[in-house]
């Protein structure tokens, strides 16, 4: 009858599971000893503890499901779906720390420092935007809102561009991500001339105030004090034309971070 | 020793709902495997405190992982009684192995209790989300498995389990093994490996 269900008759006796489970117990005083600061083991181990618990502990999930879950008895069947899903459950873990943890956790500079621009798509966004101005506004002149994105590079204390550019007027939107994973970043805009002196004032004032004397006249709009790996938004309307300044306040960073702000 | 089991017929010759087990333990391994990375992935990422080592109580865990395999060696025994026809034994080892979880339980619920006291939350830190998601869900299978033992045993107390229903055990069995496997794991990397992690190395600021 090759198809009538089988039944495994030759599970282990009690004195083996009796044995299995000893064998479980003694693993796991043995993992237990690897790590106790009172064992000493661990002084001498160091790192390579790491291996050996993984090791003893794959021993431990082999036996259950071997002697326990009657695996090494059983259907090969049972044990193929059950490991099916087990490597995959590998592959997930693998590549979720791959993702997540590769690049030194920066994927997403890594990502955009190596973007090709997808211009078709650009166009089609652009032209989204251009039929409802012309449509909709008299004066053809006017611009629209100006979306500006800005990073900070890596632990240089720099910012990713030397000098940005809006129409006077216009309503300008600044992105900055701080992609350090020490550093706190501001971004703060300026009168031209004027950016040693702001934050000689911002540093007085402390990070309460984003290191922003509150209140500085010299200043025309800047973001809050961005955490390592932050990203902050700041909009404002751009002022009569001229040169302005965009500089880091935090203290110190003004003399390497900072860069023009043309308007025209 | 053959069972008098009325007869199934499968194309693979095998049970249809043991498989079925099979293949949702396979999926489980899924679930787990993704809590588990998550931990992984933001293992010493937390900000702010509490970090592990300032609270995770490796012997104390030991002592609960113990109850665990303690457990399955009981889960074992219910289903050689279940062949044996031995109703005394099923009622018995049935109940061992539920007041064993129970026991586990109860340790996870002070442990959960004393971290919540030390500043452990789920929205307080990346270690309290993982480790509370991955833990509580863990906790919430023996959980349904306690209710599922505790039924078995009820319907054993009644003379209604025996070499005939011996699948039901057997289903039940995987599924608690299952559980322990998991708790191994579990308790090798979250306590044994990454139970004496401190704070992340460089602190942000200047």
């Amino acid at each position: 009858m090759a198809h009538e269900i089988e039944h495994t008759t030759n599970h282990p006796s009690f004195k083996q599971y009796v044995l299995i489970a000893i064998i479980l117990f003694a693993i796991t005083i043995v993992e237990f000893l690897l790590i106790w600061d009172r064992a000493v083991i661990v002084d001498y181990l160091g790192p390579s503890k790491i291996p050996l618990l993984v090791g003893l502990s794959a021993v431990k999930f082999a036996i259950v499901i071997m002697y326990y879950m009657h695996l090494k008895f059983d259907h090969r069947l049972f044990g193929t779906v059950f490991i099916a899903g087990l490597v995959l459950a590998f592959l997930v873990g693998i590549a979720l720390i791959g993702l997540f943890v590769g690049f030194g956790g920066g994927q997403r500079t890594y990502a955009k420092d190596r973007a090709i621009p997808y211009t078709e798509h650009e166009e089609h966004e652009a032209a989204k935007t251009a039929t409802p101005a012309t449509s909709k506004t008299e004066t053809p002149a006017a611009t629209g809102p100006l979306a500006i994105s800005i990073g900070a590079v890596g632990e240089t204390l720099t910012f990713d561009t030397d000098s940005i550019t809006a129409d006077s007027g216009s309503e300008v939107t600044i992105t900055f991500n701080n992609p350090s994973a020490n550093n706190q970043h501001n971004l703060v805009i300026v009168q031209e001339g004027t950016k040693d002196a702001v934050a000689a004032d911002g540093t007085a004032s402390g990070p309460a105030n984003n290191w922003v004397q509150p209140g500085d006249a010299r200043v025309i709009a800047n973001t809050i004090l961005l955490d390592p790996g932050a990203s902050g938004e700041v909009t404002f309307t751009a002022p009569a034309s001229g040169t302005y300044q965009f500089v880091c306040t935090f203290p110190g960073h003004n003399f390497t971070m900072f860069g023009n702000f043309i308007v025209n | 020793m053959a069972h008098a089991v009325e007869p199934e017929y499968t194309t693979t010759g095998l049970n249809h709902r043991k498989l079925l087990m099979w293949v949702f333990l396979g999926s489980d391994c899924l679930f787990f495997g993704a809590l588990i990375a998550t931990y992984m992935v933001y293992r010493g990422q937390s900000l702010t405190g509490p970090y592990p080592i300032d609270i995770i109580d490796v012997p104390v865990t030991t002592i609960s992982t113990f109850v665990l395999l303690m457990s399955s060696f009981a889960m074992v025994q219910a289903l050689a009684a279940t062949h044996a026809d031995n109703k005394r034994g099923i009622v018995g080892w049935l109940v061992a192995t539920a007041v064993l979880g129970a026991i586990f339980i109860g340790f996870q619920v002070v442990e959960f209790n004393t971290f919540k006291n030390e500043g452990l939350t789920l929205g307080g830190n990346l270690f309290g989300a993982t480790f509370f998601t991955l833990t509580g869900f863990h906790g919430a299978h023996v959980t349904l498995g306690i209710i599922w033992l505790v039924a078995m045993a009820i319907l054993a107390n009644k003379g209604r389990v025996g070499p005939n229903s011996a699948l039901d055990i057997e289903l039940l069995g995987l599924y608690w093994h299952f559980v322990d496997i998991v708790w191994i794991v579990i308790f090798t990397l979250l306590y044994l490996i990454a139970g004496f992690d401190a704070g992340p190395a460089a602190m942000p600021g200047g």
